[in-house]
């Protein structure tokens, strides 16, 4: 062990830190193991991630630069960063994330690793707090010597920008829908000059594209006029604004708009005001509790109308916390629509029972695209993946729905075009992803696919260049 | 909707906020000290209900009542266990230590319960007065239709036999009087033959008691995580502070003041202000405390 660095992974495993990152490292493990255990200890909270942990046994060789670099000798592993929701209000939504990066990093493994060496994953909970979020990546980056981060949400990216483009590490986040992302990322279609680039791609198509659809399915059905409900936060506030530019331009009114704190004991008084004005329905835009809580207060209240959800609603809790008064209410979310949606699926079953969510799809295309990016690029530094991420995801190459097979076709010679599981994954300038949008309806028990708009319906909403 | 019905709303809210508050400010006039760990006390009391519910399953007046035995029961546990041995270091380490045994209560919970949100199974009847005639007063209607839900009724008659309850107690039991004479001054009360201790010990159950009861209720309306009562903490600290901290009455007071607030500043603020509407209570706290430094009540429980 002499001159060795390991550190635990979320796994329990041991990881051998590459030996060039070792002086530095084995004084930070030390603070943070150090500084973990005294939060822990204070906190409780040792087990966060626990069994989160995914892949590999860490099976090292020695490496000459810092950050976790892959050399040329193909034997090593390398590790990619996770900051994840393993608790906080969208905790509930990680379990089939981790499935879906787990799935995918056993399945690069599989096909014999990247650049030869084992891929693993290093999770670590950010509970959706930005200040958590930004010591996570410090740590991963810093301590853990990930070559990229596979996490952050909108709530996270948006108040990091600044902080994310000074980290200088490729961020591909199956999470973030935010506005706010729609002109920021991504490497400008030049990817060999990264002075322009911006380090954040998004896997997951933004809230331009699913609010457009939503307000685009909204209008076809007729409902002309709208009432708004949405949380103070950003993702909730983007949410419904992404909803309401697409839906105003559009020939739609908005009534009255009523913005509500989370996680409140009664949302009655906002309903009371809400439902004083005529509309014709109403779009809610709150965390999975905060909309219980104001749907059951909805329901209670016998207020009527139309409701619409925002993405994330669509789910069984709500259906049946809030119970047949929800019949009728639709979301739209996130397609599945990418090529290779049905091999993802067969090795996500296999992997375990997490239910899949719109977020689950698009973490498997995180991790497989990051994977062949630096498979294409021979070595896992940074600038290296940030280069290569387009590349991998755009143009004429051979198309490729997996990494063992990106990975034969680069063995051979080839260009690649990876074609995902949620989107076809070509990332635009901006470092986004178009797809088709699902409406999801309440009906029989349990939200059920209704309808679709296509992406091509929907790119007629989104400006060129604009996302 | 009319002003009544808006009115209406904030007692509900009210009625969650005071049974809670009594207990933290009990334990605030008595024990001298604020408990920051209060909010897990009723998250602790929600869970043993579900479980009581659930696992039993005992149909939910009685889960209310075992929720309240184990909140009692837990609240002596824990004060025992951190609070007493340190209980003559005086206010600020025992600050401290219940804002450590709070995260880590949080945390604990979060660990064995598990992420997911829980919800108690409840039938809800909606009764109407829609014929009730307006009367406005220019922009203002102060009279108008109103529903009330059997949950509403249910959390405000419990606040009701709260309040009636903890007066009795208060003023018609030794151990009350004795909780009252040693509020008042700890060394004369034990001079005169109180066991301050088991005086301690009353208060502990007691808040523990309540916040069991206040942890059902609002995981009845709301649901049952690690944060169900973390995330009411501020408004039951701010409505015991309203009131006048260590009164009771005054924490009855100040729960209802700041439920009232909340709902009718959702009502009557401009659109974009309405996400502010908690912010808007403690606007009021701050204003009433500015002008009134000792709370409405002025009077901590020993004057009750």
């Amino acid at each position: 062990m002499d001159g060795e660095t390991f550190i635990w992974l979320t796994s329990g495993q041991l990881y051998r830190m590459p030996r060039g990152t070792k002086t530095r490292v084995r004084r930070r493990s030390f603070l943070a193991g150090a500084g973990g255990a005294g939060i822990a200890g204070l906190s409780g909270c040792v087990s966060f991630g626990g069994d989160e942990g995914s892949s590999g046994d860490g099976g090292s060789t020695e490496s000459e630069s810092d950050g976790a670099t892959a050399g040329e000798t193909g034997s090593e592993p390398i590790a990619l960063g996770q900051p994840a929701a393993l608790s906080g209000q969208w905790d509930f939504l990680q379990p089939g994330v981790s499935q879906a990066t787990d799935a995918a990093v056993s399945h690069i493994n599989e096909a014999g690793g990247v650049l030869g060496g084992e891929l693993e994953v290093i999770r670590r909970d950010t509970a959706v707090n930005p200040q958590e979020a930004r010591t996570v990546a410090t740590q991963l980056v810093e301590s853990d010597g990930v070559a990229g981060l596979v996490g952050l949400f909108s709530s996270e990216i948006n108040p990091l920008w600044d902080f994310l483009q000074d980290l200088a590490m490729p961020v591909v986040t199956p999470w973030p829908g935010s506005t706010y992302l729609d002109t920021r990322g991504g490497d400008k279609l030049t990817p060999d000059d990264v002075s322009d680039d911006e380090w954040v791609w998004r896997t997951v198509v933004g809230d331009t594209v699913h609010t457009s659809g939503s307000a685009v399915y909204a209008l076809e059905e007729g409902f002309e006029t709208l009432g708004v409900l949405n949380g103070n936060t950003e993702g909730e506030r983007s949410y419904a604004e992404g909803f309401l530019d697409v839906y105003e331009e559009n020939g739609g009114t908005l009534v009255e708009r009523v913005e509500v704190e989370l996680a409140q004991s009664s949302y009655q008084s906002a309903l009371s005001r809400l439902f004083d004005a005529d509309f014709d329905a109403f779009l809610i835009s709150l965390p999975q509790e905060s909309a219980i809580t104001a749907l059951s207060d909805w329901s209670d209240g016998e207020y009527g109308r139309q409701p619409i959800l925002s993405d994330t609603l669509a789910s069984q809790a709500v259906y049946d916390q809030v119970g047949s008064a929800i019949e009728g209410a639709w979301a739209a979310q996130p397609g599945r629509s990418g090529p290779g949606y049905d091999t993802f699926e067969g090795i996500y079953a296999e992997a375990g029972d997490a239910e899949i969510n719109a977020w689950t799809p698009p973490s498997w295309d995180a991790v497989t695209v990051m994977a062949l990016a630096i498979e294409r690029a021979g070595e896992a530094s940074p600038t290296a993946i940030q280069r290569n991420l387009g590349p991998v995801s755009r143009g004429d190459g051979t198309p490729v729905q997996t990494f063992a097979a990106g990975k034969e076709a680069l063995a051979n010679g080839e260009e690649i075009t990876y074609r995902g599981a949620a989107t076809p994954t070509t990332f635009t300038q901006h470092g986004n992803v178009f797809g088709t949008v699902t409406i999801s309806t309440a009906e029989s028990g349990g939200f059920t696919q209704t309808s679709q708009v296509s992406a091509a319906d929907v790119r007629e909403y989104v400006p060129e260049g604009q996302y | 909707m009319g002003l009544l019905q808006e009115i209406l709303f904030g007692l509900v809210t009210g009625s969650y906020i005071a049974i809670a508050a009594i207990g933290f400010t009990l334990i605030y006039g008595i024990v001298n000290m604020i408990n920051f760990a209060y909010g897990e006390y009723l998250t602790l009391g929600a869970f043993v209900g579900l479980l009581a519910s659930t696992a039993l399953p005992v149909p939910l007046p009685v889960a209310v009542v075992v929720a309240m035995v184990g909140g009692g029961v837990g609240s002596l546990v824990l004060a025992r266990g951190f609070f007493t041995p340190i209980n003559q270091t005086g206010p600020v380490p025992l600050l401290l230590t219940s804002i450590g045994l709070g995260i880590a209560l949080r945390n604990v919970i979060r660990l064995v319960a598990g992420r997911n949100a829980r919800y108690f199974e409840t039938e809800t009847t909606t009764v109407r007065f829609d014929s009730v005639p307006d009367l406005s007063v220019g922009p203002v209607d102060l009279l108008g239709g109103f529903f009330v839900t059997t949950e509403q009724l249910t959390v405000v008659g419990a606040a009701v036999a709260v309040f009636v309850a903890v007066h009795l107690l208060l003023t018609r039991t030794n151990v009350g009087i004795a909780m009252r004479a040693m509020g008042d001054d700890e060394q004369l009360a034990r001079v005169r033959g109180i066991d301050t201790q088991q005086v301690r010990d009353s208060v502990w159950i007691l808040a523990g008691v309540l916040a069991g009861l206040a942890g059902v209720l609002m995981a009845i309306q709301t649901n049952v995580s690690a944060t169900t009562g973390y995330s009411q903490i501020l408004q039951i600290l701010s409505a015991a502070i309203l009131g006048g901290a260590g009164s009771p009455y005054g924490a009855i007071v100040g729960a209802y003041v700041i439920g009232l607030v909340i709902a009718l500043s959702t009502a009557l603020l401009p659109s974009g202000l309405t996400g502010l509407s908690t912010a808007a209570a403690f606007v009021i706290l701050i204003a009433v405390l500015l002008v009134r430094p000792s709370g409405i009540a002025g009077t901590e429980v020993r004057e009750a």
